[in-house]
């Protein structure tokens, strides 16, 4: 069974069309990525997954049945704008957000302050929002979308503006949660995220869906073309040599594309009489060169 | 339903625990008192200080008549029981007078009796000369020109003596001339009640300027929440779960019962007070609330706060900052000004057709229909039909203002332009 099946829906705003006829599959348990650069349509696709918005044409069904505002229950939903009632108190919004996703209040109190102590803020439990932090704060909208254990998590750039070790407890948890059977999706921008944390994706640029399918695969098609360097010394073999299609410089590493036909023995020759190699690994492109590739090409 | 009264109930509580609440619901009634009781008490209890007042005429008789019903005003005054409402006017005349006769009518003499009002060593000074008296203008000087009752109290008395004067001069007996210059009570009242129309005017005032101020106040107080969420853009995640008709549903709801627990705190607090010595002899307040008046002014605020208060909605699901909002608010406000604008004739005619006519028209009728409630001047049938055109209007607000309220929670940026406004609704 499909969690979420959308069929050539679109939305325009007036003359722009925001989600232009996208069609893609998400399947029960696993993580799936929505990556996309700014703007790209993203935020409205999930949107009218959840009947924020309703699509100008197609359609949306959730659990296997046409969007009905009853499914709500079960999905939980962390937005890119993060909002809470400022004024509150950490433990009253937990509460009221989890009854109105239909738990009674003991229960949600009760699972609120054990969410709190997993994530390492059950100290704030009586503070007002407004006097947390932005990672504490996140921290709560967090566990307000995961409260009420619903099957279908959706995740907009979850991990934005987290130090790294609060990235990783996040992490952690949404990956337990797989464990359990869910459904996540996860939309962001960051293709290095997508590609750690995702088994298949939908990569959508200007409102269509430019490339999808299970990552393995999709990186698979891409070829081994794709060489990653570590050296010291002059890096200057790289410009203009035949081989190379192009590179991305990261300062500690490069990564350098092929070019047709070339042989890597033959680059790394050509790496070591000009510096010391300290790593030399052929591999599959990372999703963020395939990113920038095929929006290129669509943008083009 | 079940998530219009978990979003209610959180306004509800998260409202009723702010300071601010609490010091409104404490601090109003306290005000209302002391600007109710204070003035009466002080002008009741107030400064036994008596005024000094020259009285320059002609001849000496005319001088004395006029120093007589002067004296006798005041004494008058000071005899009225203080809980009577009728009195209630009277409270603010002048207290005790000191009347002194001057026979100089010298134009020097005149001078020199402006001077001593300017410097404060007389109070007043009455030219009741002869030429005065023939050509029917009196001359007084005082410092208090805008003392408006207490220049009445002296002109009755300049004229009753004028014409005690006259009536001696034809040969009238003294007992006869009382009897002449006696007056006739009038007693105005309505078909249904025998109120006193000082007391009926104030309730119908009050009633309607504590309605037009809870309409108003919460209208906003709605209105600035909305915009509050849209900035913390707790939009997206309340969406998430519920549909824009109940969370604005939900928020009308429940801000409406909280201004309805601050009305009825005020009205205990103002019942008790009115009930304690002080404010009965004050004598204000009675026979101002009665239960009929206390059941419409709910029916009738239910009803203005659900229409405007969804207008008001609107214009916050339309705007990012309350400085934006100003125009359109002032907009949604005018029947409400305008119904304040034409208080003072609808209560000098409450059977007029105008007066009719506001009463029944949904935006007006919350304000004049309760004025016309509180003057006795409306039939059931037109309370009735006012009542079931306010709800069908609440109808076509909520459907209309919803569909705005729907796509404009999720808009930032510019304020929509009407054709925009218009798209919004067709969309939704």
């Amino acid at each position: 069974m499909y969690t979420i099946e959308l069929e050539k829906v679109r939305k325009s705003y007036d003359h722009f069309v925001a989600v232009d006829d996208l069609s893609f599959k998400i399947e029960q348990g696993g993580v799936f990525g929505l990556p996309g650069p700014n703007g790209a349509g993203k935020t409205s696709t999930i949107r009218m997954m959840i009947g924020i918005i309703a699509p100008d044409s197609g359609t949306v069904s959730v659990f296997g049945q046409p969007f009905d505002r009853k499914c709500l229950k079960r999905v939980g939903y962390l937005p890119e704008e993060r909002g809470l009632y400022k004024k509150m108190k950490v433990l009253d919004q937990l509460v009221f957000l989890g009854e109105l996703h239909g738990m009674a209040m003991a229960p949600a109190r009760k699972r609120a302050i054990e969410w709190c102590e997993r994530l390492e803020i059950s100290e704030k439990l009586a503070n007002k929002i407004e006097e947390l932090s932005k990672g504490m704060q996140q921290k709560i909208q967090f566990i307000a979308a995961l409260l009420h254990d619903p099957d279908f998590i959706i995740m907009d750039e979850p991990f934005a503006g987290l130090d790294p070790v609060n990235s990783d407890l996040l992490k952690n948890v949404l990956l337990q949660m797989k464990e359990q059977g869910k459904t996540i999706l996860f939309s962001t921008h960051r293709m290095d995220q997508v590609e750690k944390l995702c088994e298949s994706i939908c990569l959508i640029n200007h409102g269509k869906a430019v490339l999808q399918g299970n990552l393995k695969q999709v990186k698979a098609q891409y070829g081994k073309n794709t060489v990653q360097i570590q050296y010291e010394g002059n890096g200057n073999f790289l410009k203009g040599n035949p081989l190379v299609q192009s590179f991305s410089d990261y300062g500690n590493h490069v990564d350098v594309q092929l070019a047709k036909g070339a042989d890597p023995q033959q680059l790394l020759r050509g790496a070591m009489e000009h510096s010391r190699v300290s790593k030399f690994e052929l591999m599959e492109p990372p999703l963020e060169q395939i990113f920038i590739d095929v929006v290129g090409k669509t943008d083009a | 339903m079940h998530n219009i009264i978990l979003i209610a109930r959180r306004e509800y509580l998260e409202r009723v625990r702010t300071r601010s609440f609490i010091a409104m619901t404490f601090l109003v009634p306290a005000l209302m008192l002391g600007l109710t009781v204070l003035p009466t008490y002080l002008a009741t209890h107030g400064s036994s200080q008596s005024k000094h007042i020259v009285v320059v005429a002609s001849d000496k008789r005319t001088a004395e008549l006029i120093q007589q019903q002067l004296s006798k005003e005041s004494e008058e005054q000071k005899d009225q029981p203080a809980g009577d409402p009728q009195g209630f006017e009277n409270r603010f005349r002048i207290e005790k007078l000191n009347v002194d006769v001057d026979l100089d009518t010298s134009d020097r003499e005149q001078t020199a009796l402006i001077e001593r009002v300017k410097q404060k060593e007389l109070d007043g000074a009455i030219f009741a000369t002869k030429d005065a008296l023939a050509a029917k203008k009196v001359l007084f000087i005082t410092r208090d020109v805008s003392s408006f009752a207490a220049n009445e109290v002296i002109q009755a008395s300049v004229n009753r003596a004028v014409r005690r004067d006259l009536l001696a001069s034809k040969g009238f007996s003294e007992k006869e001339i009382d009897n002449a210059l006696e007056t006739v009570d009038l007693k105005p009242q309505s078909p249904s009640g025998t109120r006193n129309p000082v007391v009926l005017f104030f309730a119908a005032f009050s009633v309607m300027m504590i309605l037009y101020m809870s309409v108003f106040l919460y209208g906003i107080s709605v209105m600035r929440a909305i915009i509050d969420e849209k900035n913390s853009r707790i939009m997206e995640v309340m969406l998430s779960i519920t549909d824009a008709k109940e969370m604005m549903a939900g928020k009308i709801l429940g801000v409406g019962l909280v201004a309805l627990t601050q009305i009825l705190i005020w009205a205990v607090v103002v019942g008790i007070a009115s009930s304690t010595a002080l404010v009965a002899s004050a004598g204000m307040l009675k026979g101002i609330i009665s239960i009929k008046l206390l059941a419409f002014f709910a029916v009738y605020f239910l009803l203005g706060f659900a229409l405007y208060s969804t207008m008001y909605a609107a214009v916050g699901a339309m705007v990012n900052s309350e400085q934006e909002a100003q125009q359109l608010q002032v907009l949604v406000a005018a029947p409400m000004i305008l119904s304040l604008v034409f208080m003072a004739n609808i209560l000098q005619s409450p059977g007029s057709n105008i007066a009719m006519f506001a009463s029944i028209f949904p935006f007006t009728a919350p304000l004049i229909m309760l004025l016309r409630v509180a003057v006795q001047a409306a039939s059931p049938w037109e309370i009735g039909l006012s009542i079931g055109l306010m709800i069908a209007a609440i109808y076509g607000t909520v459907l209309f203002c919803a569909r705005v309220y729907r796509i404009g929670i999720l808009m930032y940026g510019k304020k929509p332009t009407l054709p925009e406004l218009m798209k919004w609704i067709k969309y939704a």
